[in-house]
């Protein structure tokens, strides 16, 4: 499927999965999401999956002990000042968990766009929203490119004799791996302006018209925002 | 007829309180290749920036006299303006690729221009074609090896057919015959102007040599003119090459590093092997071959950074790698701070090592702030503080000008007698002139022994 249509594919999942009210839809939703995602490469796929079900996993743990909805207490903890008295009722529980496949989904939908969309071609298709996509595209591109910073350091860095370990260690290298993406981008930008880059009248490769399939899929996916809205 | 002219520019960047370029005055004629040389911080690339109209449009700074491309004053038009009449390979083609697939990277400078759509897939096609990367169309450009990377970008200059072609260490990430092909494509039938610190190649091709130093211009010279300038005044710049083989007797030091028919893969694709290889203490040997066979990941099983999928590492005593491009990973606020990381934080060591490859006085300045040369020469520093056994250096002349290479190679020669020293490069001068003798590997996957 070519990028345009995957994108609105995404964006419908995302949507339906927000406007759903039924836990199980958004359980359906997010494993058919995580499936897609893990069509990427496993080195690829890891810090989107990982930063996703983390996150949701913390929303789902925490939710029940911020919170308050009633239902069964099951669990009743200290008073902490500021947040009174903790406990964990059913009802609780089950809210965290639909907010949780939500958080998943949407986290899954963007990891799926970021892993396995052609943004090259969503750039081309873009028309006069051409310097927002490029944009988007370049930032999505900061997770992997730091990540492969981070490896080339901790290498060049063993290579000095100098061990990172643990959290701290990793800690440390924050810093100098934002100072370097920072330089990056501004050779990148350099390069872009000296390849004319901005300049009135541009032009775009022709591109294929989308096919059968490609039309099937936007339509379902519409259809399941509807569906979200009216029925899930 | 004049393609570009130069009149009295004088430009000092924002962050810096002397004159980049200094009174350059210049002109470039149609057709005519120009070698840029001179040495790491001279002029060269902020010359090439006031071309593009870079500077001072993208950096800002003081400029006064006048730069004129293809008949418009750069101080009138913005670089984006110029792009088509003037096209720029710049020196860190990672740093300048914008798209994720090849065929849409070639294809960005062509759509930005306003080609004519059916034009523009040919056009890129074709320009990759003349490089030799034809093949790379439609791979992604995270995957590509820097080489390969490299003659993306170039292709990408190309296919915009450009007026003026502004070269600025294109060929440092290539072999030797890659470097012949590109620069044979790049320079026929254009005007170029091509900064090099490898100038063997670059100056067998150009009609006119121009030598940057302290941002003036010190000679602006036909070739046979220039030849005979370099020769009395800077010599390193003249290629004196020695026939450096695999057979030299380098002594009976004792053996440091045995590797036995070692192969290493990434991801089911054999990077080397089977390769074997012996380093002894003394000797300097130089690690050569195209590019894509395999002499990083070589390197770095030598130097216990990788496990072999197969075969034999043994390593005696303790190794040093210095990663290719090492000013990508500083990790200190200074550059004395920088060098002693790997000694426990002795700043004392760290300065002796400093001034070792002439960085003394830069203690206090910020690693990033110095240029791609300087970053270099403190990546080896903070290498050789550590005193290692062992020192692996993977492309350590990279944007180093040809005097700095002829001291690091007479550094290196008088400390070989402590360690045993493998250099990954490409470029042959200085693997004559620093290693005793050299091992070749072959085309990825093909069985290579030394």
């Amino acid at each position: 499927m070519s990028a345009v249509p995957a994108l609105a594919l995404l964006a419908c999942l995302a949507a339906a999965a927000l406007l759903a009210d039924r836990t199980v839809t958004v359980a359906a939703i997010t494993v058919l999401l995580l499936v897609v995602c893990l069509r990427a490469p496993r080195r690829r796929r890891w810090p989107y999956l990982v930063g996703t079900l983390v996150s949701a996993a913390f929303l789902f743990l925490l939710s029940p002990l911020l919170g308050s909805y009633g239902g069964a207490v099951l669990w009743e903890g200290p008073s902490v000042p500021v947040l009174g008295r903790l406990d964990v009722t059913d009802d609780e529980l089950r809210y965290a968990l639909f907010q949780a496949l939500r958080l998943a989904a949407v986290g899954l939908a963007f990891a799926a766009y970021a892993l396995l969309l052609d943004h090259d071609r969503l750039l081309q298709a873009a028309g006069r929203l051409r310097h927002s996509v490029l944009a988007v595209a370049l930032a999505t591109r900061l997770v992997p490119s730091l990540e492969r910073d981070a490896a080339g350091m901790v290498e060049a860095l063993r290579g000095r004799a100098v061990v990172v370990e643990g959290l701290r260690g990793r800690a440390r290298l924050l810093s100098p791996l934002l100072a370097g993406s920072l330089e990056r981008s501004l050779n990148l930008a350099e390069s872009m302006e000296a390849r004319g880059f901005g300049r009135p009248g541009r032009t775009r490769i022709p591109r294929p018209p989308w096919s059968l399939v490609e039309r099937a899929a936007v339509l379902a996916g519409l259809l399941l925002v509807l569906g979200a809205v009216l029925w899930l | 007829m004049a393609v570009a002219r130069i009149r009295q520019l004088t430009y000092r960047y924002p962050s810096s309180d002397r004159p980049a370029l200094d009174s350059v005055s210049l002109e470039l004629r149609a057709g005519e290749v120009v070698c840029l040389l001179g040495p790491s911080g001279g002029g060269k690339s902020t010359l090439l920036r006031a071309l593009a109209g870079l500077v001072p449009h993208f950096h800002g700074g003081v400029f006064s006299g006048r730069v004129e491309v293809g008949g418009t004053d750069t101080r009138r038009a913005r670089p984006a303006e110029l792009a088509g009449t003037v096209a720029s390979v710049f020196q860190d083609p990672e740093d300048q690729v914008v798209l994720t697939r090849v065929d849409a990277e070639v294809a960005f400078g062509l759509e930005n221009l306003g080609t004519a759509p059916h034009e523009i897939q040919p056009r890129a096609a074709a320009a990759l074609d003349s490089v030799g990367a034809g093949h790379l169309l439609e791979r992604r450009t995270q995957e590509l090896s820097a080489g390969e990377l490299q003659r993306v970008s170039i292709a990408s200059a190309l296919a915009l057919d450009p007026l003026l072609l502004l070269l600025d260490e294109p060929t440092s990430q290539l072999d030797p015959e890659g470097a012949e092909e590109i620069l044979d494509v790049a320079c026929s039938g254009r005007t170029v102007v091509l900064s090099e610190q490898r100038p063997t190649l670059a100056l067998e091709r150009c009609d006119r040599v121009l030598f940057l130093e302290g941002g003036r211009l010190l000679l602006d010279a036909p070739r046979c003119e220039a030849l005979e300038w370099l020769a009395e005044h800077r010599p390193a710049y003249l290629p004196q090459f020695r026939v450096l083989t695999g057979e030299e007797d380098v002594g009976s030091g004792e053996p440091l590093v045995r590797l036995e028919h070692v192969s290493y893969a990434y991801g089911g694709r054999y990077a080397v092997g089977p390769a074997s290889l012996a380093l002894r203490r003394g000797e300097i040997v130089a690690l050569v071959g195209p590019n894509g066979s395999g002499k990083t990941t070589l390197a770095k099983l030598a130097a216990g950074l990788l496990e072999p999928a197969g075969g034999e590492v043994q390593l005696r005593g303790r190794a040093a790698y210095l990663s290719q491009d090492p000013g990508r990973y500083l990790v200190c606020e200074r550059v004395d701070e920088e060098v002693a990381l790997g000694v426990g934080g002795d700043l004392a060591r760290a300065r002796r090592a400093l001034d070792l490859v002439h960085l003394g006085g830069y203690d206090a300045r910020h690693p990033r702030d110095l240029s791609s040369g300087e970053r270099e020469r403190l990546g080896l520093a903070a290498v050789l503080v550590t005193e290692p056994d062992v020192l692996i250096l993977d492309e350590p002349t990279r944007g180093v000008d040809p005097e700095r290479k002829a001291l690091l190679a007479r550094l290196l020669r008088e400390n070989a007698a402590r360690r045993a020293t493998l250099v990954v490069t490409h470029d042959q001068v200085f693997a004559a002139d620093v290693a005793d003798r050299s091992v070749t590997l072959g085309a990825a996957r093909e069985p290579a022994h030394a």
